[in-house]
C-alpha cells in the first residue's frame, strides 16, 4: 500500500505546478502593472545583465536538444508554408516574446494578464493564482497557466498547450507534452523584467533547456499601440493561398 | 498607547482626501440573448441593423460588396458592431490607470485600452478601435472614443462611417454583480442622420475565457 501511495506521488508531482499553494491575491503582491518591452543591448549596457542565448542563438540552443524525429520534422517544415502566423493565425507564445516581445503585464485578483502587442498571433496570457492546472486541459496556442509568489520571484507553469506552434523561428516542433517554467523577477531597482524560461518536452526533447530574457519597464506615459495583424486582406489572401499550394504540392509529392 | 495610535490614525483618514470607491467591474461576461427579459424587466434593446443613415451613406451601403465584410476577412470590426453580437463574450482587467476590454473572439474584437488618467490625443493617428478615455461618473463607467479609421463597418448590411465617428458608451454593474449593462450611443454627422443608441446585457461568467483564433472563416 505505502508503495502504491509513493508511486502515486511521484506521478503527481511536476516541476513546479502541482506543488503550488492556493489560493493567492495578485492584488496582495508587489503591482509590476505596466507596459514592457524587449530590451536592447543598449539598454542592457552597463547593468551586468544581457539577453541569454540572442535570439541569433537560440535556434542553436534549441536544435541542440530536439529529438531525432524532432529535428526531422524540423527540417521538413515549410518556413512559410506552415507558419501560421504568416496568415494572423496565432503562432504560440514561444517565439515573439522572445523575438521582439512587448506586452502589458496586468494584475488582478486571482490572476495575472499578459496582452501581447501582436495580439492576433502571441495573444493573450492568463495565469491563474487561485487554481491548480485542470486535469485535462484542452490543448490550446498558449496552454494553460497558473502562477505563485515565491518572495521577489513569481513562478509560473504552464501545461495543455497543442502542438501546432514552433519553439522559436527555426521551425522547432513540440508536442502536446511542453512543459513552460518560468521565473519572472524585477531587476536593476525595477527597471527590467527577467524571465527565465525554462522548456521540457520528454517527447520532443532530450532534455530541458533554459535561457533569459529581459524587458524593460516602459514609462507610464507609454501606450502599447494598436497592431492589426490582417490590415490588408488581399495580401493576406496572397500568402494564405501561396502557402496552401505549397502545401498541396508537398503532399502531391508524398503521394 | 494603543488608543493613542487608533486615534491618529483616525484623524489622518479623516484627514485624507478620500477617493470615491468605484464598483470592481473585474471579471468575464457574455451577452444575454435577444429576449431574455432580466429582474426589473430589463432586456435588450435597438440594434445596429437599424441605425438611420443619411442618403448618400445609404446608397454607399447598398453598393458594398459584403464578402469584402471585414468579419468575412478575420479584421476587427469595431466596438458599436462587435458588442452587439450575438454570445459576444468579454474580459474586463480595470487597473490603476486604465480598463482593458479583452474579446475571446480576438480576431474580430481585439483588445481595448480605456484611459482614465488623459483625456482624447491631440493629434493620433487612426485607429480601428479608436481611442477610448473614461470616467466614472457615479457606478457608472462613461467611455468615449473618437479617432476611429473608416475600415470598420457600422453594421452586417455595410454601412460605413467615417473618421467623425464617435462612440459613447456606459456600463455599470446591476445590483447583485451578476449583470452588466451596456448601452453605446454612435454618432457621425457625416453618415449617420441622428445618433443612435442601442442596449445590451451582459451576464457574468465563472468560466475562464479561451483562445478563439478566427480560423474557420478562410
Amino acid at each position: 500500500m505505502k508503495k502504491m501511495l509513493l508511486v502515486a506521488l511521484l506521478l503527481r508531482v511536476g516541476p513546479i505546478g502541482p506543488q503550488l499553494a492556493f489560493p493567492q491575491n495578485a492584488r496582495e503582491a508587489p503591482d509590476w502593472t505596466g507596459y514592457y518591452a524587449l530590451a536592447t543591448a543598449r539598454d542592457l549596457a552597463g547593468t551586468g545583465f544581457k539577453q541569454d542565448f540572442p535570439n541569433e542563438e537560440l535556434n542553436s540552443l534549441i536544435i541542440a536538444h530536439l529529438q531525432p524525429w524532432a529535428k526531422a520534422r524540423m527540417e521538413a517544415t515549410d518556413g512559410i508554408a506552415d507558419d501560421t502566423g504568416q496568415v494572423c493565425l496565432p503562432d504560440g507564445i514561444f517565439r515573439y516574446p522572445s523575438m521582439a516581445g512587448r506586452f502589458l503585464w496586468l494584475q488582478e485578483r486571482g490572476r495575472i494578464v499578459m496582452v501581447f502587442g501582436l495580439v492576433n498571433t502571441a495573444g493573450v496570457r492568463r495565469i491563474y493564482l487561485d487554481r491548480p492546472h485542470p486535469k485535462n486541459p484542452l490543448p490550446t496556442w498558449n496552454g494553460h497557466s497558473i502562477g505563485r509568489w515565491e518572495g521577489d520571484t513569481f513562478a509560473v507553469d504552464t501545461v495543455g498547450f497543442n502542438d501546432k506552434s514552433w519553439l522559436f523561428g527555426g521551425m522547432e516542433p513540440h508536442t502536446e507534452e511542453a512543459h513552460l517554467i518560468e521565473r519572472v523577477r524585477l531587476v536593476a531597482n525595477g527597471v527590467f523584467m527577467e524571465i527565465s524560461i525554462t522548456v521540457e518536452d520528454r517527447h520532443a526533447l532530450t532534455s530541458a533547456y533554459t535561457y533569459k530574457r529581459y524587458y524593460k519597464k516602459q514609462p507610464d506615459t507609454a501606450e502599447m499601440p494598436e497592431n492589426v495583424c490582417n490590415e490588408d486582406p488581399e495580401t493576406w489572401k496572397a500568402f494564405r493561398n501561396a502557402a496552401l499550394k505549397k502545401q498541396l504540392d508537398r503532399a502531391k509529392v508524398v503521394k | 498607547m494603543t488608543g493613542l495610535v487608533q486615534f491618529l490614525s483616525m484623524m489622518i483618514s479623516i484627514a485624507s482626501p478620500q477617493t470615491p470607491a468605484v464598483p470592481d467591474l473585474q471579471g468575464v461576461y457574455q451577452s444575454v440573448p435577444d429576449g431574455t427579459t432580466l429582474p426589473g424587466g430589463l432586456k435588450n434593446a435597438g440594434s445596429p441593423a437599424a441605425i438611420e443613415l443619411l442618403p448618400e451613406a445609404a446608397r454607399q451601403a447598398k453598393s458594398m460588396d459584403l464578402r469584402k465584410d471585414p468579419w468575412k476577412v478575420c479584421q476587427p470590426v469595431g466596438p458599436f458592431r462587435m458588442m452587439a453580437k450575438p454570445q459576444t463574450k468579454i474580459e474586463l482587467v480595470p487597473v490603476s490607470s486604465m480598463v482593458v476590454m479583452l474579446f475571446e473572439d480576438l480576431s474580430h474584437g481585439m483588445m481595448r485600452s480605456v484611459y482614465l488618467k488623459r483625456g482624447h490625443k491631440a493629434k493620433a493617428e487612426p485607429t480601428w478601435l479608436g481611442d477610448s478615455v473614461g470616467r466614472w461618473e457615479g457606478n457608472t463607467l462613461v467611455i468615449d472614443t473618437i479617432g476611429f479609421n473608416d475600415q470598420t463597418w457600422l453594421n452586417d448590411e455595410g454601412a460605413q462611417h467615417t473618421d467623425a465617428l464617435h462612440l459613447v458608451e456606459r456600463i455599470r454593474s446591476l445590483p447583485g454583480g451578476q449583470y452588466l449593462e451596456y448601452k453605446v450611443t454612435a454618432e457621425d454627422p457625416k453618415t449617420l442622420a441622428k445618433p443612435y443608441t442601442y442596449t445590451r446585457y451582459y451576464k457574468k461568467l465563472d468560466t475562464e475565457i479561451m483562445d478563439d483564433p478566427c480560423e474557420d472563416q478562410q
